[in-house]
């Protein structure tokens, strides 16, 4: 298992021979195709972080995010959001299937 | 340590995600395409009706392209949600005028994503995009030659029901 990439909450690894990605995500570790990653960066990259600020739009600032198909759900609050959106950025750069270089640090 | 993704995937995610919006857009163009249709038809326009229908049917095939081509790179490709679609139009020749304002936005959508896929190195995409680029200067040269032919016309008297009896030529 190779880490590609770790935020402050959580880790991509790679297992290269079984050609799977491993996600950690705290309260477990899930393990993703590379299609599940890219449907996991589509889902991550949609949220409205503006939303969060908004108490009209998202009053408690939580985000459900549903996971490979139905088979995995959580619940991030504001800072995990962030995080996640920062590992996915910065994951996708470090697998050199992105060449963003105006990813955000947080 | 790139491999496994890179060989699951031979284009650059943020080419993927321009495409994924390029789908958006031909599909919004088709759905556009479809409202001018109808449009035409409650209006008596009825040669002009089956032109937009095969514009409508056209655009589709862009959108279903754009969509395998990110099946085929393994990509991801989002099936596009399409709203606000615009049903009212003051005249034939507001619809023409809006259809060539729509391809040229089409068209400089387009011309964005091969500078970028420029810019990211990735050539499979600007190459593929190819097409899109020769396609679009023949989508704009029609409505541009529809648009002369009506000017040349007149829209008095019986100059409507010609015009529309005109856009045959371009039916293939
Ligand atoms: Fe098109
Ligand atoms: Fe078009």
């Amino acid at each position: 298992m190779v880490e590609i990439y770790r935020s402050k909450y959580y880790s991509l690894q790679q297992a290269v021979r079984e050609r799977a990605f491993y996600l950690d995500l705290g309260q477990k570790t899930i393990r993703m195709s590379l299609c599940q990653l890219l449907s996991l960066r589509h889902k991550v990259m949609s949220i409205s972080l503006e939303s969060h600020f908004d108490c009209d739009l998202n009053k408690h600032g939580f985000e459900v995010l549903l996971l490979c198909n139905k088979e995995h759900l959580f619940i991030l609050n504001t800072m995990e959001v962030i995080d996640l959106k920062n590992l996915v950025e910065h994951g996708f750069v470090a697998l050199g299937l992105s060449v963003a270089t105006e990813a955000v640090e947080v | 340590m790139k491999d496994i993704a890179r060989q699951s995937m031979s284009i650059k995610v943020e080419s993927m995600d321009l495409l994924n919006g390029q789908i958006k857009m031909e599909a919004h163009a088709s759905a556009t395409y479809l409202a001018m249709a109808s449009w035409c038809e409650q209006n008596g326009f009825f040669t002009s009706a089956k032109f937009f229908f095969k514009q409508a049917e056209e655009e589709r095939e862009h959108m279903m392209k754009i969509f395998n081509f990110l099946v085929d790179t393994g990509g991801s490709p989002i099936s596009p949600e399409v709203t606000n679609i615009n049903h009212d139009y003051s005249s034939i020749v507001d619809v023409f005028e809006n259809t060539l304002e729509h391809e040229v936005k089409v068209t400089k959508s387009i011309h964005n994503i091969v500078k970028k896929a420029r810019e990211l190195g990735d050539i499979a995409t600007e190459r593929f995009l190819d097409w899109f680029v020769m396609e679009q200067v023949e989508e704009e040269n029609t409505i541009r030659d529809i648009l002369d032919m009506i000017a040349v016309t007149g829209t008095e008297g019986v100059g409507l029901q010609m015009i529309d009896n005109q856009v045959a030529n371009w039916i293939e």
